[in-house]
């Protein structure tokens, strides 16, 4: 019967609050922030309609790249507790409509990219989805435990794509806010992690902690973070970003060295307090260097 | 049969209407979007543009 095949044990027709999950709001909303600190860091004059456009492209394929990771990733989803209410695990949304919404929105927000901002932005963008959703998603994640550290480099493309938009050109500078960002990524997930692995082994993810062990894999956080300190403090000596920023990004590169070397000798390995502690100063790290930098920015061009 | 558990035909209606509703304000935004992205690209010619 028709409908007996629509309507699976524990589904309903999907609402617009079952669309909006599919786009990851939260990681859309980082993305956004550094997208805009992209824009607002560069030289010159960008119409604040053009930033907005800009910004609304980046957020719509970001979310749009999210859905399709969903849809490609739903059977892993489903094996995990952490994702496993997700729309389409619950039977609310189905794959295949999942996987339409995501590509429609992906070429729209490329498209309107290019066609009202320019065509360098819209290239980095279309690159981005492609390296999220066709290198990360289809290559890496189920291969290697490695996906995170070469699938990192897709959530930080957002302030060059901003740059582009408002300059129509490519730099060094925002190359460095994209390396901040790809160092930044290895810590962050890996401290997630660490207090999911039971989680990353039965949906059978290569996560490092999975692969390597424990061990290892602290070290290796340690490491990242370590290398990520200073480079956080680049902005300032490239001329990118002034004093404040540099005290921000100096006092929350010691937080997240020192909170990444408390994970390493962490005795409680069961609940891994350091790693859980890691994961949100590791958040507010990111929050606040790219605030801290359009802080700046903004102040000085009000004064 | 189990999706007569849980099927709610006024529900399923009303979410659907939702879903029309929330495509209907996103393609009107679009329209608005690009109308105003012109205005703005072509700058202070725009009242020139035709002549």
């Amino acid at each position: 019967m028709a409908i007996a095949e629509t309507y699976l044990p524990g589904s309903r027709v999907a609402t617009v609050g079952d669309y909006f999950a599919l786009l990851k709001p939260r990681v859309m909303s980082l993305v956004i922030f550094t997208g805009l600190a992209g824009i607002v860091v560069a030289p010159g004059h960008v119409h604040p309609l053009t930033a907005f456009t800009a910004l609304l492209c980046i957020a719509v394929a970001a979310g749009a790249s999210g859905a399709l990771n969903m849809a490609y990733e739903a059977d892993i989803d489903a094996r995990m507790s952490r994702t496993a209410s997700r729309p389409i695990p619950m039977g609310h949304v189905g794959k295949g409509e999942a996987l339409a919404f995501g590509w429609w929105l992906c070429a729209g927000a490329v498209a309107i990219m290019g066609l009202l901002v320019n065509a360098l932005a819209a290239a980095l963008l279309a690159f981005t989805v492609f390296f999220y959703v066709g290198v990360y998603t289809l290559l890496l994640k189920r291969r290697t435990a490695q996906n995170i550290v070469i699938g990192g480099l897709a959530g930080a493309l957002p302030p060059a794509i901003g740059w582009a938009a408002a300059t129509g050109s490519l730099s060094w500078a925002p190359l460095v806010l994209v390396a901040i960002t790809f160092l930044w990524t290895p810590p962050h997930f890996w401290a997630l992690a660490l207090y999911r692995s039971d989680d990353y082994a039965r949906a059978g993810i290569p996560m490092m902690p999975v692969v390597a062990g424990k061990t290892s894999t602290r070290r290796q956080i340690l490491a990242y973070a370590l290398l990520l300190a200073p480079l956080g403090l680049a902005p300032y000596f490239i001329g990118l970003a002034g004093p404040a920023y540099l005290a921000v990004a100096a006092a929350m590169g010691i937080a997240m060295a020192g909170c990444a070397a408390a994970v390493l000798f962490e005795r409680d390995t069961a609940r891994e307090p350091a790693a859980r502690r890691l994961f949100a100063v590791s958040i507010l790290y990111l929050f606040s260097l790219f605030a801290a930098l359009i802080a700046e920015r903004l102040i000085g061009a009000w004064m | 049969m189990a999706m007569a558990d849980n099927f709610d035909p006024a529900r399923d209606m009303r979410a659907k209407k939702r879903r029309s509703v929330a495509i209907a304000l996103v393609l009107a935004g679009l329209v608005l979007l690009f109308f105003l992205m012109t205005i703005v690209r072509l700058g202070g010619d725009v009242v020139h543009f035709f002549d």
